[in-house]
């Protein structure tokens, strides 16, 4: 089954929410992730994401603190993968921090679970079509078992 | 099987080749697409995606440069008539996120990974479920069929 801990990013870029937007974006660039985590006393308090840089530039303002969003969920590695779907498509949260032990042990975000749902559709068709391979032979046998024919030669 | 426009955006965020860089930061913060395309008249010929954005300005970049020195030029873009399928075999192969959809060298709509795979996605999720409906009649069926031949075998005009 699809688990947290396959699909999250392991190393989670990190910034103060008191630096400034200027090294934020520079950390986005050189680590080429599309989301911060804003940490503070080692639990994230909120993210950053490309967008929120971009409006932060154009409308100058200074800090992290100013452009950070609240809109994101602590999830554990035994979250469920259909809860973080139904967040992301009801709630619209695009991202979350995994924590465990009140560790920042990862980041589930959108990509990801795209990435995941991506594998798992091609993996559920394969899935599906022996499936249905297995259940058309066993019915084509118990036809043919119970058939006058097949009583003659399984007596 | 659906089709990409069916499941592309419409309203597609597009700047002129001229435009500056600030207005392109405005048009990604205020619309969330992610990126713009830009276009000569109708037709798109580069993508500035958020990341490519903030790498420029980072590397110093004013903000009254012209979008074309920052944007992607070899944009892979799709039809609007392909199927998911083939889209999603683009996708794979192309390892990009978002794809413009052009239809008679003319710009109607934007494409993403993500709208795609989650199309896709839903379709497998609906053809599961009647493919598990047509497994249980199935089932029904083979007991019906051994129930019968149980108890009406004797009354068959079946050899002896």
């Amino acid at each position: 089954m699809m688990n947290v801990r396959n699909i999250m990013t392991k190393d989670v870029v990190t910034v103060a929410q008191a630096s400034g937007l200027k090294e934020a974006a520079m950390l986005m660039a050189s680590k080429s992730v599309s989301s911060l985590v804003v940490m503070e006393k080692n639990r994230p308090i909120a993210v950053v994401s490309e967008t929120d840089i971009i409006k932060g530039i154009s409308s100058s303002k200074p800090r992290v603190k100013d452009v950070m969003s609240r809109e994101f969920m602590i999830i554990s590695p035994l979250t469920r993968f259909s809860e973080i779907i139904s967040s992301l498509r009801e709630k619209k949260i695009k991202r979350f921090p995994v924590v465990e032990n009140e560790k920042l042990v990862g980041l589930i975000t959108e990509t990801d679970v795209i990435e995941a749902t991506r594998d798992f559709t091609r993996f559920h068709q394969i899935v599906q079509e022996v499936i249905l391979a297995i259940f058309g032979l066993a019915t084509a046998f118990f036809l043919f078992y119970f058939s006058p024919i097949g009583a003659s030669m399984f007596g | 099987m659906a089709r990409v426009r069916d499941v592309m955006l419409d309203d597609v965020p597009t700047l002129g080749k001229e435009a500056k860089i600030g207005e392109a930061a405005r048009l990604l913060a205020g619309r969330g697409t992610g990126c713009i395309i830009v276009a000569e008249g109708k037709k798109p010929v580069g993508i500035v995606t958020e990341l490519d954005l903030i790498r420029n300005i980072v590397k110093g970049k004013s903000l009254k440069s012209p979008v074309s020195g920052i944007m992607t030029s070899s944009v892979v873009s799709m039809s609007p008539s392909m199927k998911l399928d083939e889209a999603l075999k683009t996708i794979d192969i192309k390892k990009f996120r978002r794809y413009p959809v052009v239809d008679n060298g003319e710009l109607v709509g934007l494409a993403t990974k993500r709208d795609i795979v989650n199309a896709i996605s839903d379709n497998v999720r609906f053809h599961r479920n009647i493919q598990n409906a047509v497994l249980v009649i199935f089932v029904l069926f083979e007991f019906f069929v051994f129930v019968l031949f149980r108890y009406l075998y004797k009354y068959l005009p079946l050899g002896s």
